[in-house]
Formats: structure tokens, sequence, C-alpha cells
């Protein structure tokens, strides 16, 4: 199928790109111990690229029978006269020998029998109902596994194929005291199906919901704060289109200009790296088959450059990175981070939390789609514990937290030796100095 | 598409083993995007997907099986596995499935068909409204104009006979201005759009969208930091209506009450201030929400949510209905043949009142003025939600005074709602895509010029007398 694609455009005289992609995924979602919902499902389509003189063109199509392929190759290729002829539009060239990674497949998925999935969500619901009485509402406990097979070929001899798959489970519950209902969520995404596990996802959907019981409201203030690793990996979300080429190039970015300047805290270490063991975003080439490597960004404060694809690179006069990335068939690569890690620190968690006379640490964070990642500004709800004296007291919810990511980077002084993966984003828990918090 | 005996065909495969019912909904879909950024078209993407998605429920349970494979056997082959996923279905086989063709309550027309407007004409117009923006000023440092269309077409059957053929065309405009001076950089979005056709553009031209988003972000490099704290909120009609979708829209969604995760489970019960009203209506023409049939198959309809304050109706999907012993409202929707239908909103608004918004802005002694909106979330569980401010202005005195950036408002839903005591006799719409559970379908949201006694504002500009009287009055 993608042979035609290339055949045809040769034909044509233009250069092209196929990109294929067959997914297939299963998700059980439990409830009192029933599967209320199992999905199975089958993906397949092809996204095509073709430049000519220049010009981009792109279409994608699901139906892969030899006319509507024709089609598709012949729509995208008329598109191409009316796009703007850019000389940095260009295809990869052959790449050699993509790295090995090992751990990208795990068969056991295949192998074990459904009811043993099904088991796993069932485990986490149990556990997180019978954990604590005030646990009133296990609101999902679901199962989800994803294999998905990748196929890249263009005009410039360019062939890479690979397959990967990864599992994970995730709940959602509810506690109640006192008439008032808190939330707790949990998740677990892994390479190895047997890594997969419930008890400890269970019971940190428990707590998180336990400890939001009895919140207060408090006036607005200026106060040091720690961010747990799952709200800091929401704030990696505005960090990753900052140091995407594309928003720099296109004066989107609030770090423009700025590579070997000081951009965040001298304790500040921030990688991207698409070969990280056991990673879930780890692949051998990226979304237009370039290899994967590992991408300083910033190295102790300083900015030591951006995340490329093809085009940007091109742009910019130095290599693709291998950050090209794209959400499915349906669209054109675009720059994206892979594993996209903030290194941890030599302070435990706790230490962080016991120099602290008064601050607020942040547990939820809500509207970060609302922050800005072109101005860096963001202002969003927040819940969190109040610290006093050193220790953890009473949760705190209904309040703002208010400021610019580029204070925020310089503000940090103090990162935990812990580490939590969510998805493609890890990072340990933040300390920054001050932090505007709204309030009363 | 498929024919009635292949449909039928499969549901009664997909109900072989037991369950209460079967349903089939195949989707093939058309998009066409143009987008332009970098003063050049950079981007023309145009693609076809085909899919169809086959759910089998048993005793409230549901089995959801989807793949691009929409050859007769494909089909087959996907019916039998959500056939088989059922797990202890006990129910005997439903027999003589008989489809019949449902009939629309409305239509929503289209005037201008997308595909017989050339890309050359759609360019033009973009570059116009490109040009118009970088000529606004030199601190416009970048800008994006997008015009995107998309075209459904949908057959839903099921095994209560119900079937339906539909054809959805929806339109959207998107300009997105970036401006910066020194070190600031601020942004203004100004988008639009409808279950229309390209007359779209007649009432909201490209060019006007630029200007407005050029304007504002211009606006923006000019304004303060907002206030931080509690204070009143007029919200200009013009800003649509993000709060009403977070405050209470979401908590009235079926699944939600039934899962006790929302907190409205409060039916004939004054939830709201005497002046609220408010509806779900998806039977308005060319909103960004509507639509003919819902993605069950079950006619679009209008449905008061709230009326005068009290709690009259929840939104219902087929699921949720069933369970309630109700009817379905018709707001049972889904993003794609890829997703199983869930209880959302379609065009949700509060009702027009009778005070006059000028007269609100004056009666307000200190607050802030939200004359745009951004996006929002809300916790249904404990009622609490935050939305954005991206356009808003600090009210001293009854008068609109400067900019303000970096607010977004956080408040608990059912205290927001008694505490909104004037609502205007304007509206105005916004257009929005709504996120649940992993699915974003498109929504409008309205309201009209109202206020709200208090809600917490997030800016940065702490105010640390004003903090200070507000301790001695708690005492």
């Amino acid at each position: 199928m993608a042979e035609k694609v290339l055949n045809i455009a040769t034909d044509q005289g233009v250069d092209a790109e196929a990109f294929l992609l067959h997914n297939r995924e299963l998700s059980i979602e439990v409830n009192n111990a029933q599967v209320e919902t199992l999905k199975q499902a089958e993906e397949i389509g092809l996204g095509i690229r073709i430049i000519k003189n220049g010009c981009l063109g792109f279409t994608y199509t699901s139906d892969l029978a030899d006319n509507a392929i024709i089609t598709a190759v012949k729509n995208a290729i008329n598109i191409a006269q009316f796009t703007t002829p850019d000389e940095h539009n260009s295809l990869p060239k052959k790449q050699e020998n993509y790295p090995e990674l090992g751990f990208l497949y795990d068969d056991e998925f295949n192998t074990i029998n459904i009811d043993e999935k099904i088991n796993l969500a069932k485990r986490v619901e149990e556990i997180a109902q019978n954990y604590d009485n005030r646990i009133k509402i296990v609101e999902s406990a679901t199962y989800e596994d994803t294999e998905f097979s990748s196929l890249i070929v263009n005009t410039n001899g360019l062939y890479a194929c690979e397959k990967a798959n990864y599992g994970g489970i995730y709940v959602f519950l509810v506690a109640e005291e006192q008439g008032i209902a808190e939330n707790g969520y949990a998740m677990m995404v892994n390479r190895k199906l047997y890594d997969i596990n419930p008890e400890l996802v269970a019971k940190e959907a428990t707590q998180n919901a336990l400890r939001s019981l009895n919140a207060k409201r408090i006036d607005s203030a200026q106060l040091p704060s720690i961010m747990e690793p799952y709200i800091m990996t929401k704030f990696m979300g505005l960090i990753a289109q900052m140091i995407n080429a594309n928003a720099v190039q296109k004066g989107k970015s609030l770090f423009a200009n700025k590579e070997g300047e000081i951009v965040a805290s001298p304790i500040f270490n921030l990688v991207d790296d698409g070969l990280l063991q056991d990673g879930i975003a780890s692949f051998p080439f990226d979304s237009e088959g370039v290899g994967s490597r590992k991408n300083d960004i910033i190295t102790k404060g300083i900015l030591q450059g951006f995340l490329y694809d093809t085009y940007t690179a091109n742009k910019a006069g130095i290599n693709s990175t291998g950050n090209a990335a794209r959400g499915s068939f349906r669209g054109l690569p675009t720059v994206g981070t892979t594993n996209f890690t903030i290194l941890p620190g030599d302070k435990t968690p706790k230490s962080l939390i016991s120099d602290i006379e008064k601050g607020f640490y942040i547990t939820e964070v809500m509207g970060m789609h609302t922050a800005n990642p072109v101005s860096g500004d963001f202002s969003v709800g927040a819940a969190g514990i109040m610290i006093e004296q050193g220790e953890l007291t009473y949760p705190v919810r209904g309040v703002t937290i208010a400021g610019n990511l580029i204070d925020f980077l310089q503000d940090i002084d103090a990162i935990g030796n812990d580490i939590r993966f969510f998805g493609g984003r890890s990072s340990p828990t933040i300390r920054l100095k001050s932090l505007s918090i709204g309030g009363e | 598409m498929l024919n009635k005996n292949v449909l039928t065909k499969i549901l009664d495969i997909a109900l072989k083993k037991g369950g209460d019912f079967a349903e089939i909904y195949v989707e093939e879909k058309t998009v066409n995007n143009i987008f332009c950024e970098d003063n050049k078209i950079e981007r023309i993407n145009g693609g076809i997907e085909k899919g169809a998605g086959i759910r089998v429920i048993n005793a409230g349970n549901t089995a959801y099986v989807y793949t691009n494979d929409l050859t007769e056997s494909g089909l087959l082959n996907s019916a039998i596995t959500a056939s088989n996923a059922l797990v202890n279905a006990n129910s005997a086989p439903i027999s003589n499935i008989n489809l019949q063709v449902r009939k629309p309550n409305y239509t929503l027309d289209c005037l201008k068909q997308p595909d017989n407007m050339g890309i050359e004409d759609k360019i033009t117009k973009i570059l116009d409204a490109n040009k118009l923006a970088r000529n606004i000023s030199e601190e416009i440092r970048q800008v994006t104009i997008a015009i995107g269309d998309s075209k459904k077409k949908l057959q839903i059957a099921n095994s209560n006979g119900v079937y339906v053929e539909d054809e959805r065309l929806r339109v959207r405009l998107i300009a997105n201005i970036v401006s910066g001076r020194d070190n600031l950089i601020q942004t203004g979005y100004e988008s639009a759009g409808g279950v229309c056709g390209l007359e779209l553009l007649d009432e909201f031209s490209l060019e006007a969208l630029a200007e407005k988003a050029a304007n504002l972000s211009l606006n923006m490099l000019d304004a303060k930091p907002a206030p931080a704290g509690k204070m009143p909120i007029v919200m200009a009609a013009e800003a649509g209506g993000t709060m009403v979708h977070e405050a209470c829209g979401h908590g009235l969604e079926a699944d939600l009450v039934q899962r006790g995760l929302s907190v409205y489970n409060k039916k004939g019960e004054k939830v709201a201030n005497e002046k609220v009203t408010v509806i779900d209506d998806a039977s308005i023409p060319s909103k960004y929400g509507s639509y003919v049939f819902d993605d069950e198959g079950e006619v679009g309809q209008k449905t008061i949510l709230i009326e005068n304050g009290y709690l009259t109706n929840y939104m219902y999907d087929y699921l949720t209905a069933e369970k309630d012993k109700v009817k379905s409202t018709g707001n049972g929707r889904r993003e794609s043949y890829q997703h199983k239908p869930i209880p959302r909103m379609s065009n949700t608004y509060i009702a027009p009142g009778f005070d006059k918004p000028d007269e609100i802005i004056k009666s307000t002694k200190k607050g802030l003025l939200v004359k745009k909106m951004g996006g929002g979330q809300v916790n249904t569980t404990n009622g609490d939600f935050v939305f954005e401010v991206s356009e808003g202005y600090l009210i001293e005195d009854g008068e609109v005074q400067y900019p303000v950036r970096g607010a977004t408002l956080i408040g608990n839903g059912p205290i927001a709602l008694t505490q909104i005591d004037r609502v205007a006799n304007d509206i105005g719409y916004a257009i929005g895509t709504c996120g649940k559970d992993g699915q974003g379908v498109p929504v409008a949201d309205a309201q009209p010029t109202i206020r709200i006694k208090e809600l917490t504002v997030g800016g940065t500009a702490i105010d640390h007398d004003n903090l200070t009287i507000k301790r001695i009055r708690r005492k």
C-alpha cells in the first residue's frame, strides 16, 4: 500500500511520504465487580505527505482500497499547488540502522486471558472500596492496553517499521464525610503487563481523596509552594510548547533567542529522551522516520537548545533532533516531546516540606489548558494542603495560583530525589520560593 | 452507506448471545482545513475516514467495538466480538428487528456548500485577513488564520427499530494573534463556528475576527496584572457561556447525577436565584452545538434544565434515560465512531432577563468586568469550577477602568448560581470543544450580561490593605 503511494508520486515527479498506522485497543471499565463497558477497537489509516517544488500537500484516508489511495495521493498533489512554497520543506534522508529497543513489546498482553485483565480492574475497585469507609463511590476502575504498528516510507528511500504496546490501570473515586465529597485519582501505565500494580494505584487514589476532605478556604497570599510530581507534569505541558522550535521560529515562545542563557534555577535540569529504557514514549524513530535520541534542553538552568523536526531543523540550519510527532495518521508531523523529564535533585520530598514555616503543598490544579504557553501567563484553580511549621496540616480548596512561567522556573529553590512517570512526562517534587495564591 | 438488510443482520448477530439492546453507528467524515501562519499558506489538510461502532447493552452494561472495516464480513466479525464481550448475558435474543426511518422534527439548513467554494477563494479571504491584522500595528508578531469545514454522513440503526440517516456540515473560523513589546508577549483569539455552510463567512468575516483578535492582543499588552481575591463579577453577554457550561451544565448530565458524582442531585429543588433559567437546545439554527438527531438517533430538542431557579430536568442519553425510566432528551453524543455515546450538552444558555446591561455595570461599585472568557473546567463532585478571563476590565464606582490580564475565576457552582443577582435582556454566544471522558464534542454556550455577587479572582496583584480589612470584618 505504502509502495503504491511512492510509485504514483514518482510517476508524477514529486517527493512523497506514506505514514501507515495500525492501532488496536482494549478498554475494560468495571463497576460493582461487573464489566460495565468493554471496548475493543481496531483502526488503520494512511497519511500522505507530498512536496512539490517546495509546496506541501497532505491528505489522509482510512480506506485502503486501491482507488481510495490513488484518489488520496492525487488530492495531496492537487493541494500542494495552493500552499506557499518553502525551501525548508523536505523529507528526511534514508536513515541507517535504527537503535534496537528490546522493551517495546510485551507478548504477555496477547497471551493472557481477557479475564485476567478484567480482574486487574476488579482488584483496583475492590481494594479501593474496602480501604476506608469514607470511600463512597468508585466512579470508574479501568484497565486499558494499546498496540500499534507504524510504517514510514518516503521517496528518499527511507524505510522505518516497528511495533509497540503498553497497558495500564486508572481509577477515579469519591470520598465523603459530613455530606462533602472529594475526588481521588491515580493511574499506572507500563510497558510490562506484570509490572502493573492494582494495590499501589488503589491506595494512591484513596489517599488522594481522603487527604482532601474537610478542606478550608484561605485568604490570598504569597507563599512558598511545593508541587507534587503529577502537578509539575501538567506545567511541563506549557514548557513543552516553549521549547518547541516551531513556536520559537514563529515568535511564539518566550525562550526565543535565549539559547545559552539562564532561563531557570541553577538546580533545574530538563531532558527529552526518545530512547529512555522502558519509557512509554520510547520508539526507535520519530513520526517522519528520523532516529530517536536523547536531547538535553535545560542544564543547570541554562537553555541548551530546542526540539526540532526536519522542517524546523532545515530552517535553523541544523539536524532534526528526532522530535517529529503526530497524534494519528490524520495530520502532518509537528514538533513534540517524547519522554520528557525533569531530573531528580538530592533532597527527600519530606525535607522540602520540613524547611517551610508557612507554605502551600499543591495536589490539584484545574483549568491547566487555559494557561497561555505563548505569554507564559498562568492562572489556574488549585487545591492542596497548608504547610505550617514544617508539617502538612489542613486541606485547602477553591483557590487559584497565578504567575508567569519565566518567574516560575527561576523561583525553583529545591528539587526532590523522587521521580514519578505520568505517561511520557516525569518529574520529581518541586519547591518554589514564592507563588501568588488567590483566595478569599 | 449500508443497506438496511445488512444493518439488521448485524444487529441480529450482535444480540445472538442475548442483551437488551444493540446499535450500529456508521460514520463517513470528510475534513478540509486551510491554515495560514508566518505570512503564508502553511498547511492544507484534507482527509476521509470511515468507520463503524457496534454497541450491545445488557442489564446496563455495555460492549463497544469499532472498526474501519465496513465490509459486511468485517462488520459481522465486529458484531460477533461485541456479542462475545458481554459477560453473563442471559436475556433471550431479540428477533424480528424492523427498522423504521425516523423523521426529524426540524432541519438545519446549509445555504452555501463548502465544496462549492474553490480553495483559491478561501485562500484569498484568509490572506486578506492576515494582511489586515499585520497592518494594524508593528507590535503584531504572529498571525494565524484558519478555515476548517467538515462533513459527517451518519447512519444509525438499533434493535428498537430506530433507523436514522443524517448529514452534518460544520464550519469553523479561527484568528489567533500574537503581539509583543520587549519581553512581554500577549495573544488574542477569536473564533466562530456553526452547523451550517460557508454562509457563516457572511455573518462573521475572517477580517473582522482577525481585527478583533489583533486589538485584543494589543490591548492586553497595556493591561495591568489582575487582582487576587473575592469580588463582584459582571459578565458581558459577548463573553459567551463558559461559566454556565462549567458551573452547572456538566453537573446536570444524567450519568454524573446517577453515579452520585454531581452536586445537582436535587430535582425540583431551588438551586439558583429566581432570575436564572438554564436551557439546553440542540435545535437552534446554525449554532456550533446544534443537530437534528443526536448520535443515538434521538431527535434533537430543547430541554429546560433550571426554570426560575428550580431544577426541572437533566440531560439524558438512551442508557441513563432507561435507568431513570424517562425518555432520552436527545443528548446522547459521541466524538466519533470510536466512542460510545454519553450525555452531553448541545447549545446551553442562561435565558435573557429584564435588566439593562449598562445599568448592571453602573450599579457595581467595585468589581471585574469579563468581556471574553476562555476555557474552563469543573470538578462535578464538589462543584468547584474555574474559567479563564481572556479579556477583563476593572470596574470602579460603576465605571469601566483599565484592562487586566492573567485572571482565572474560581467559584463553586451551586453557590455561584444563587449569587447571580442581575440578568440582562441581551444574549451572546461562544463556541468550544467540550471534553468529557476523553471525548471532545462541539458545543455552543450563551448567556446575557449577568452579575455574580462574588467569585474569587486569581490574579497576581494582591491587595494587602484589603486583606487586613477583610480579616477584621470576619472577627
